[in-house]
């Protein structure tokens, strides 16, 4: 039995939720925006339930308070990433949804490859060592163009001292992930993911505009194409893990 | 020997995957380095430095001059290798 979640409703229906007219769902479908679940022989379209709820919260104000609580439960399932073969699994199904939006058909491997850095960041660097829930916060939202992943682990401070334990703060950590080599080939492999993340957002040449927003601890960075030299910021409201926004 | 990396999935991230990759070919690789070993792109949706790192790099290091990149037209691919070329100081080099 398919359980509320996996509901599929009419095009009026998901007119009504969304306070749009269904011409504009209709045209939202052509464009790639939105595209229905299943067209059935007719041509009538219908929608996931899930899928047109999902559209009228703001997934990124729901995984800054799931990183600031200070007691926290494990997110909603359909966010929710408690391991790395949940995270590949979902990743692909991102993959296969962007690809069918014609503005990224040549492009979309940069979000997915980024998404995918991100992610398996969490889940390598807190292998066994989570202080608290182990997995991820895992959401997008092809319709706003915004993907958002984030995680209650350690943080990039504590992930990198262990190689470069000069580091004192958060800001330097940050500069240091997104910027140095990190050649620390033991006790663990790294080094590469969130400077390929920049190479990805601010130097290569795309037709896609993509910004990235990236806190961990204290400090924050954002990255687009228009970033010349990276400016580390001081959030309003640290926390110990990572907390991840990305727009196209 | 040609190495089609689509065998191994179209979405290739993760370190953990790519030591899998790794460790699943070993038994196939020439043992010794008189070998053309050609790695082929074709079909790879995704490519990620994670992945890459754990796969390509210790085939580079063992292969050298006799390693060869295929069908590296897809964005996420070229952005990786780059990124390797860059953090391992090497130089792949084409078919």
């Amino acid at each position: 039995m398919l359980n509320n979640e996996n509901k599929l409703i009419k095009i009026s229906e998901a007119a009504k939720i969304l306070g749009v007219n269904m011409q504009t769902l209709r045209r939202w479908d052509q464009s790639g925006r939105l595209k229905p679940t299943r067209i059935n022989p007719n041509g009538y379209r219908y929608y996931k339930l899930s899928d047109i709820r999902l559209i009228t919260k703001d997934i990124f104000a729901l995984a800054k308070k799931w990183v600031l609580e200070s007691i926290a439960a494990e997110p909603d399932d359909q966010f929710f990433c408690p391991d790395a073969p949940t995270f590949q699994t979902r990743l692909h199904r991102l993959e296969i949804a962007l690809q069918k939006i014609p503005k990224l058909e040549k492009n979309f491997s940069f979000i997915s490859s980024v998404v995918g850095e991100i992610g398996n960041n969490s889940f390598d660097h807190n292998l066994g060592s989570w202080p608290d829930i182990r997995g991820m916060f895992f959401a997008y939202d092809l319709n706003k163009g915004q993907i958002v992943l984030a995680d209650r682990g350690q943080g990039i401070l504590t992930t990198l001292k262990r190689v470069r334990p000069a580091l004192t703060n958060d800001s330097e950590a940050l500069l240091t992930a997104f910027t140095e080599k990190v050649s620390g080939r033991a006790p663990e492999n790294r080094g590469n993911g969130l400077k390929y993340v920049k190479k990805v957002l601010v130097d290569i040449k795309k037709d896609i505009p993509l910004k990235l927003y990236f806190q961990s601890g204290d400090a924050f960075t954002i990255l687009d194409d228009k970033t010349i030299s990276l400016i580390i910021g001081q959030a309003d409201a640290p926390f110990r893990g990572c907390l991840a926004l990305i727009n196209f | 020997m040609i190495i089609e990396l689509k065998k191994f999935g179209n979405l290739l991230i993760s370190r953990q995957l790519g030591k899998e990759a790794l460790a699943a070919l070993a038994p196939r690789l020439p043992k010794e380095n008189t070998e053309k070993i050609i790695i082929d792109f074709l079909e790879v949706t995704t490519f990620s430095p994670s992945w890459g790192d754990e796969f390509l790099s210790p085939l580079q290091q063992k292969y050298q001059n006799n390693l060869f990149l295929k069908n590296t037209d897809n964005p996420s691919v070229k952005a990786t290798i780059e990124i390797l070329e860059e953090t391992n100081q090497v130089k792949f080099q084409w078919e």
